[in-house]
Order: C-alpha cells, then structure tokens, then sequence
C-alpha cells in the first residue's frame, strides 16, 4: 500500500512535468507552424502575384497586337520556376490567347471573374494556388494572365516543420523526464520518507524515530521539522503520562496498603466498640431496669405512707389529738416532698437517658392554662397572691399535654414560692412569628444576674430558698430540659427587686380538640340510658342489633335510609353509632367519612358493624371500633360499653376488686373504696385475680400492672380475649412508667388509666361514680 | 483551473480561425465554377462577328502611338492636338473615326484628318499613307522627313523603300513591319515592345538619299 503511494506520488510528479513541458511545447510549436504557414503562403502568393504581373506587362504588345506567339514567348521564362504547374493569357474578352504547362497539358481553365475594383484574384484548388491578374494599359483592361502553382514547397516545409516539432519534442520530454527526477528526489523522497515514518510511529508506536531533515524546499522542510517536533512532544509527553502512570500505580499499592493497615486498625477499632456497645447496652439495659424498679419501689411504700397518713388525718378511725394531728401531717408532708423528689430524680434521669417520650398533639392554650391554674390555685391562696391567665382566643400549641402542664406547674410553683405573700402571678400566651410564647411572671423579688446563669442546673436552689427545705431543686432543670424536648428554650427575664419572667416559644397549632370532651359530654349523659343509633338499610339486620342493644337497656334509633344518617346523627347526638358498610344508594364508607367531617358528629363514637373485612380502611376514615360480621351479642355490646363509658341502669351489687401486690396500698384502697361505700374484694397476685374473676364476675377490677408471676397485661389480655369478661370494666393504676404503646393499648382495652406519681385518689373515686352505679351501695 | 480554460479556449479561438480560413479557401472554387458557367455563352458569342481588315488596322494606327516615343519639341510646338491623318484615298471610311474617338496619345486628344496636299504632312504625329499615293511615296517621304511623322502603309515593299511602318498580310491576321532605321532618322523612338510582335525589324536606310 505505502508502496504504491510512493511510487503513485512520484510517477504523479513525473507525468505533471512531462504532460506541463509536452503541452507546452506542442502548443508553441503549433502556433509556430500555424504562423510560418500563413506567413509562407503569403510570400507564395506574393510571389506568384509578381510573376502575373511581369508575364502581363510583357504581354501588353502582344496582346495589343494580337500575336500570341509573342505572348507564349514570355510564358515560357516561368519554366525557372518548377512550381508553377501552367499559366495563361487571356484577352479581354475571356479567349485564351496564350498558353504555358509544365506538363505540356494544355488544359485552358475558364477564369474567374476579378472582382471590381481588384487587379488581381486568387484562390486554392485541389491542393494547388491559382491566381488571376488582369493586364491593364492606360487604365484599359486588355487582357488578363492566369497563373497556377502547387503547394508543394509548402507541404515540404510543413513535414520538415513536423519532423523538427516531434524530435524536438522528443528531446524535451526526455529532459523534463530527467528533470522529474531530480524534483522526485527534491520533493518526492522527503515524502516519502515522512511518510515511512509516520508509518513506523503509528503501527509500532515508536516515538523515538525522527525524519531526516532537509533545507529545501522550504515547505517539506517546515513539514518534516513540524512532524519532529511533534513526535518529540508526543514521545515527551507519553514519558511524562507512563512516569505519572507508573508514580500512580505506586501510590495506588501505597495507599492500599495504608488503607489495608487502617482496615485493619478500623476492625480491631469497632470489635472493640462493639465490646463496649455490649457493655453500654448491658449497662443501659440495667439503667431502664433500675429506672422501672426504682420508680415502682420506691413509690409503692410511699403510697401506703400517704395514703395511711390521709386516713389517719381525716379521723376515720377516732379522733386524733393535735399533737398527733401535726405528726400525721409532718408525714404527709414529708412523704409528698419524697414523691416528688423521686419524680423529678426519674424524670431527670428519663430525660438524659433520651428515655423521655412525648405525646404531642394540639393543645387549647386557655383550656391548658385554665386546669394548671385551677390545680395551682389552692396553693396559692395559702399565700394570699392572685392567680391570672392571658392568653388570645383559639391559640393552640403542638406538645404533650402532660409534659406541658408540668413546665407551667413548675414554674407557677416557682413564683408562688419565691414571691412573698399577697403577691402577682401571671401566666400568659401570645403568637409571635408562628410560634406561640408563654410567659410565667411573679412580681417577686427577681433574680440576681450572677444567679440567672446557673438557676437551670439541676440541683440548684436560690440561696434565699435556703431557709426553707421546700422543692427538690430539680424543678427548673427538668422544666428547661422538657421545653427544649419540645424544641424551646426556656428563658429568665430579671431584675432584683422588679419581680422575675420565664418564658419559652412552643410551635403553633392550628387546631384545637377540646381535651376531655368526650369524657364531659360522656359523663353529662351518665345520668340517662345511652342512646344508639343504628345505621344499617337491611331491616332484617337492623332489628337484630335494634334487639341485642334494646336487651342490654339502650335506647335505639335505627337510620334505613344511609344519605339522612348525618342529619339524624346531628340532630339526636347519639352516645354512640353503628354503621354498616355495604348500603345503597351511599355506601358506609361514605357516610363515616361525612360524619367524622361534621363538627356536630365528629366526636360521637363510631362502631362499624360490616361484613367487610378492613378495619384498617375503616380506622383511617375515623371508626372508633371495627367489627365484623357476625358479630355476637357480646362483642358488640362490649365495644359499645368501651365507647360510651356506660353502664346500663341495672347494676348488679358485685364487689370491686382490687388486685395489687403490695399489701399496704392493696389495704389503702381497698379502705378508701370501702369509704365511699364499695363493695371490695382484693387479689394479692395475677393468679389469684384471673381465680376470682373465673369465679364470679367482679363489678369493675382495679388493676395494678406490676405484679408477681402473672401481670396486669396479661391479665388484661386474657380477660379481653374471652367473651364473658370482654365487658370487664377494668380501671388501671399503677407506678410504672408506660411507654406511648402500652398507654396507647391501654387506653383501648382499658377503661381508665391512673397513676401513682401524680394525685389519683380523687381522680380514681370520680371516675368509678361515673362507672359504677350507686344505685346500690354495697358496705363491706 | 482558471489557466486551463484559458489555454482551451485560446486553442479554440485559434482553431476557430482556421476553420473559418479553410471554409474560406475550400468556398472559392465552388464560387468560380457557378460564375464561369454563367459567363461561358458570352465569351463564346464575343468571338462570332468578324473583324474586318481596316478597323484592325485603325485600332493599330492608334497603338502604334502608345509604343513610340515622338522628340519633345516637336511635339510641344503645334496646336494642342495629335493629329492622325490618312493621305490619298481614305479606305477607312468612318470606321477611323469611331475606333479613335475620344482617345489620346502623348497627353492629347487624337484629331484625324483627311489630308490631300503634301505640305499639310509634317504637321501629322501619324501619317497613313492610302495605296493610291503609291507613285508620289519618294516625294512624300521626302517632305516629311525630319518632321517627326510616323509614318504607316499598307503599300507592299513601303518599309523597303523608306517607310517606318508597313502592314502585311499573315493569313487571317494582319501583321506588320518596321524600318528601325528610318524611325530613328526621324527621331522617332519605337518601344522594345512593338520592335518583338512585329513580322519584320528591318534597317535599310530610305533610298535616294
């Protein structure tokens, strides 16, 4: 292939030179031969044209005088000149009169005529020159000469030119092959050259070859030093990448083995923090029990001191002299004060451990602020000092409600403590920048400001508090922590003298669900029989719900017709609904989305009683309870028991039982209930309460969740599970620390929750005349 | 590129040209042989009426005039006229004088004239002399010798016996002789051309002298 290029590029430069030198030549020698031709024609015909005109002058006599012999004497000098074939003289009138041949052919041809105004004609026949002059005397034509001759000196010439062109042509193209020769070296052999090289450095990829330098022509010169150059810079720089590519590869075996080192190094490293992973968690584990057992054993001898200690105080027992009034008292109040110590402590530790959950939901703040005032307000009359709330209408906040009444309560015990009798607080709420700020102001003797910056670090108290042993020290430390658990921060404003502002931001709700709404509007009709309606357009199945629920005291309105149920539901505000699913011409799902959007109805319990079986669907849409078809007589009613927090009318005198581990607080409640005119049967263990429900249903148990072998969720479980104790009213009360699941299932299998840590006695008795009739009073 | 239709189109240019030439050359004949044949009946009829003996020899009389060359002050001496006169009886008739009508010889109008009396000759450029005057020949050449007359005859022997000019008799044609010698005594110079168409050049110097 390369062969045929340089032999390509070479012959290429030889035919250029010949075909350039050949045309050249040819065209000049043809231009040449054109020129002289026409040149030496013209001579020929000058010369014949002198010839016409001797032999005419020399004819005039003869002519004059009609004597051609004369005439034909002077034709015969042309004999000198062998080209001329024959000529003639002609009179006037067209006669020949005298004639010469060089062949003795004496052919007279018939003259043209000469064209006025001429003396002379001449033209080109059968390869021959004739020409015709006429003989004139005075200005009188008397006759004309006629002269022919051949070409044939001018065919010679042209083949001698011809023969000249081609040797000389020849000689020309034998030089310029030559000359060729020397460009093919000049020119071709540098390219060629080039290009053998160019050939080796791309099959081979050899960059260390160059191409010979030459001085001329200066172009290839240029050529050939621009390709070296480049060959250099390329052979430079691939150098330079395979040094970069072997430094490269040397960092990549050093950086592996750094990196295999540090692999190794990072192994041992998380064995040993997976050790101490274990260890933490082994010591975490051990923390959250020690946390559970604490909270439960310390709480649970410090109930019966108190509990024992209110019933020593109220006298129940015989009269106690003051002096024993004042010890009962001492410890009371002593025993409150260890309580609360043991709160905060477990708070505090719950907190730091990131142990502390939070149920956040919408809060009305005047509603929040409303209870935590009422709760504070009996302290704060012992000291005289006047109690306000200020808040805007409808502001609402994003937290836990419990965690939220606790800050408030702390820092409104805070103010009651330090500022003196007769005193100002004031708690109050405002909405700044999309988040609402409360502030708990007293106008007592304020803070000094080398104290404001240690005031939340627990176990702290102000050195005016010193004298009197009240609070833990705890309360500010666990309030500022529990504000940032809400994504706040709690802040002081003080000066001495001007009285003291704390104050945190908590984010804005929107939406305000007035807590405990339901317990109102629930016990509001404890009074009165329950009122069900019961949505269902198959009439068959209407009458049997209508039926069960009837038997069991209810009073029940039945809706056949599913697109009026939100009307009858607004206007007779049931204490509770059922709804099937599958109706016509709306179906249930419909209907429970409708009355769960309507403020009138969205807080009736719903109970779907479906042969659809999708509870989850259901519960989405805003169903209290799913139950599926067929559904006995027990369930429902038990479901509709949970949700309107009902008993029917006729109660049964069956005791209370009361099932708790712990001897002195089994005793103390088993006491206050007796108190309150309770029939009371108590369980020491879980196996002695699941004996003694299995014997005789209990008219309601009080369920302590920790108990020895068998415990209260269990308990709970077991009884929830059987149709006979499904409708088992079952009160919680225990010391336990419950995580968001538990009280979440709590709250659903269970009808109240109460607990030890805070105040409950009240609480528990309020809640079980709700349950439990009074109709008849049982006295143990 | 822009060379290369150059040098083609200069190729056509110049062999346009000689196309154009050789259409030219190759043209003509066919040209000469279309006029020839229309020419040919003319030419043909020219040579039918036939030429009688006086008017060739009156034509002749003038070109005589064109080959001699007469002595300048002889010439210039006369009247503005070439007089061309015939002596004795002049077998012409008119024929002379339509041949030599409005013609001219030495720069003037030629003039015939019909003369009878021997003193009216030397005044003659051309003098034919009619065969009727055959008997008075010595004294007419006499009376005009030296006068620069050239002198023409159809007289037999008439160059012989002194004349300078004598026409003869050829077959059809009519042909003439010169005395070279009386010519030149009279001062006459005749031209190389008519010495070579004449029958005869003779030098015989005229009798009686």
């Amino acid at each position: 292939m390369f062969k045929a290029q340089n032999h390509s590029i070479s012959r290429k430069l030889t035919w250029m030179n010949m075909l350039v030198s050949g045309a050249a030549l040819l065209l000049a020698c043809a231009a040449f031969i054109a020129f002289d031709m026409i040149t030496f024609r013209q001579a020929m015909l000058r010369n014949l044209s002198t010839q016409a005109q001797i032999i005419g002058s020399n004819s005039i006599s003869a002519l004059l005088f009609n004597d051609p012999q004369s005439a034909e004497n002077t034709l015969l000098a042309l004999r000198a000149a062998p080209n001329i074939l024959s000529a003639q003289v002609y009179l006037p009138d067209g006669r020949p009169f005298a004639s010469y041949s060089r062949d003795r052919d004496r052919h007279s041809p018939v003259l043209p005529p000469i064209p006025s105004g001429q003396t002379e004609t001449h033209w080109i026949e059968d390869g021959q020159m004739a020409l015709v002059r006429s003989v004139a005397l005075d200005g009188k034509p008397i006759g004309a000469v006629y002269i022919r001759s051949d070409l044939q000196e001018l065919h010679t010439r042209l083949q001698r030119y011809a023969l000249i062109a081609a040797i000389v042509l020849s000689a020309c193209l034998l030089a310029a092959l030559l000359i060729s020769s020397v460009f093919r070296r000049a020119v071709a052999e540098p390219i060629v050259h080039l290009s053998e090289i160019a050939r080796v450095v791309s099959q081979e990829k050899n960059y260390s070859v160059r191409a010979t330098p030459i001085r001329s022509p200066a172009e290839l010169a240029i050529l050939i030093d621009a390709f070296n150059e480049m060959l250099a810079q390329i052979q430079q720089s691939e150098r330079a990448l395979r040094k970069a590519h072997d430094e490269l590869e040397q960092r990549v075996r050093e950086r592996t083995a750094e990196l295999e080192t540090a692999k190794k190094e990072v192994e041992e490293f998380s064995h040993s923090i997976l050790l101490a992973k274990e260890e933490v968690e082994r010591g975490s584990k051990f923390k959250d029990q020690f946390l559970s057992t604490m909270s439960h054993e310390l709480r649970t001898p410090l109930n019966a001191v108190l509990g024992f200690s209110d019933l020593l105080a109220d006298e129940r027992y015989g009269p106690l002299n003051e002096r024993q009034q004042r010890y009962v008292k001492h410890i009371h109040t002593g025993g409150r004060h260890l309580l609360s110590l043991i709160s905060d402590i477990l708070d505090l530790s719950k907190i730091e451990a990131g142990r502390m959950e939070l149920a956040i939901e919408s809060l009305s703040v005047d509603t929040v602020f409303g209870e935590v005032l009422s709760a504070m307000q009996p302290l704060a009359d012992t000291k005289s000092q006047s109690m306000s709330k200020n808040t805007e209408a409808g502001l609402a906040v994003h937290a836990d409600s419990t965690r939220f009444k606790q800050v408030l309560m702390n820092l409104l015990g805070n103010a009651i403590k330090f500022t003196p009798n007769g005193g100002r607080i004031e708690v109050a709420a405002r909405s700044v920048e999309g988040k609402v700020r409360v502030e708990v102001r007293d106008n007592g003797p304020g803070i000094p400001p080398e104290e404001q910056q240690r005031i939340f670090e627990a176990f702290y108290r102000l050195r005016e508090s010193g004298k009197k042993t009240e609070g833990t020290g705890l309360g500010l430390a666990i309030t500022h922590r529990l504000v940032e658990l809400h994504g706040g921060e709690l802040s002081l404003e003080s000066q001495v003298g001007q009285g003291s502002c704390f104050y945190f931001c908590l984010p804005a709700a929107v939406t305000v669900r007035e807590p405990l709404s339901r317990k109102t509007e629930s016990s509001s009709i404890s009074a009165l029989p329950a009122r069900i309606l019961v949505i269902e357009d198959d009439r068959a199945t209407a009458q049997l719900i209508q039926s069960q629920l009837t038997s069991a005291g209810y009073e029940v309105m039945v809706c056949e017709e599913p697109q009026s149920a939100l009307e009858m539901a607004a206007q007779f505000q049931p204490g509770a609904i059922t709804l099937d699913i599958v109706m016509k011409p709306r179906n249930g799902w419909e209907v429970l989305s409708q009355l769960k959007r309507d403020k009138r109805t969205a807080q009736i319990p719903l109970i779907v009683v479906s042969i659809v079986d999708q509870p989850s669907m259901g519960m989405l849409l805003g169903a209290d309870e799913y139950l599926v078809k067929p559904v006995n007589k027990s369930t429902l009613l038990g479901a509709i028991r949970r949700h309107v927090s009902i008993r029917p009318a006729t109660a049964p005198g069956r005791p209370i039982l009361v099932v708790e581990d712990d001897a002195a607080t089994r005793e103390f409640i088993a006491e206050l209930l007796s108190a309150q005119g309770y029939a009371v049967a108590t369980a020491a263990d879980g196996a002695q309460a699941r004996a003694q429900v299995a014997a005789s249903l209990p008219e309601l148990v009080i369920l302590d969740l920790v108990l020895p072998e068998v415990s209260g969720f269990e308990l709970l479980g077991e009884w929830r599970a059987s149709p006979r104790t499904a409708d088992l009213a079952v009160f919680i009360l225990t010391s336990m620390d419950l995580t968001q699941e538990e009280q979440s299932y709590l709250r659903t299998h269970a009808e109240s929750l109460f607990n030890k840590q805070e105040p409950w006695q009240g609480a528990l008795l309020k809640q079980l005349e709700r349950v439990v009739s009074l109709g008849t009073p049982e006295k143990v | 590129m822009t060379r290369s239709s150059d040098s083609a189109s200069g190729q056509c240019a110049l062999h346009n040209c000689i196309s154009i030439r050789y259409l030219r050359v190759w043209q003509f004949p066919a040209a000469v042989i279309v006029m020839s044949a229309l020419l040919h009946v003319p030419i043909l009829q020219a040579q039918q009426p036939k030429v009688s003996e006086y008017q060739v020899k009156a034509a002749y009389l003038y070109n005589f005039g064109r080959f001699v060359k007469w002595p300048p002050g002889l010439a210039a001496g006369k009247d503005d006229s070439f007089p061309v006169c015939v002596l004795g009886r002049d077998p012409f008739g008119p024929i002379l004088d339509s041949t030599l009508a409005g013609e001219a010889l030495e720069g003037k109008p030629v003039v015939i004239r019909r003369i009878g009396r021997l003193q009216d000759a030397p005044d003659c450029r051309i003098l034919f002399v009619s065969s009727t005057e055959e008997n008075h020949l010595k004294e007419i050449l006499a009376a005009i010798d030296q006068a620069g007359v050239l002198t023409v005859s159809d007289i037999p022997g008439f160059s012989r016996r002194g004349g300078m000019i004598q026409f003869v008799a050829e077959g059809d044609r009519v042909r003439f002789e010169i005395n070279l010698a009386t010519a030149e005594s009279a001062r006459l110079v005749l031209s190389s051309e008519l010495l070579k168409v004449a029958a005869t050049v003779r030098r015989t110097p005229r009798s009686g002298d």
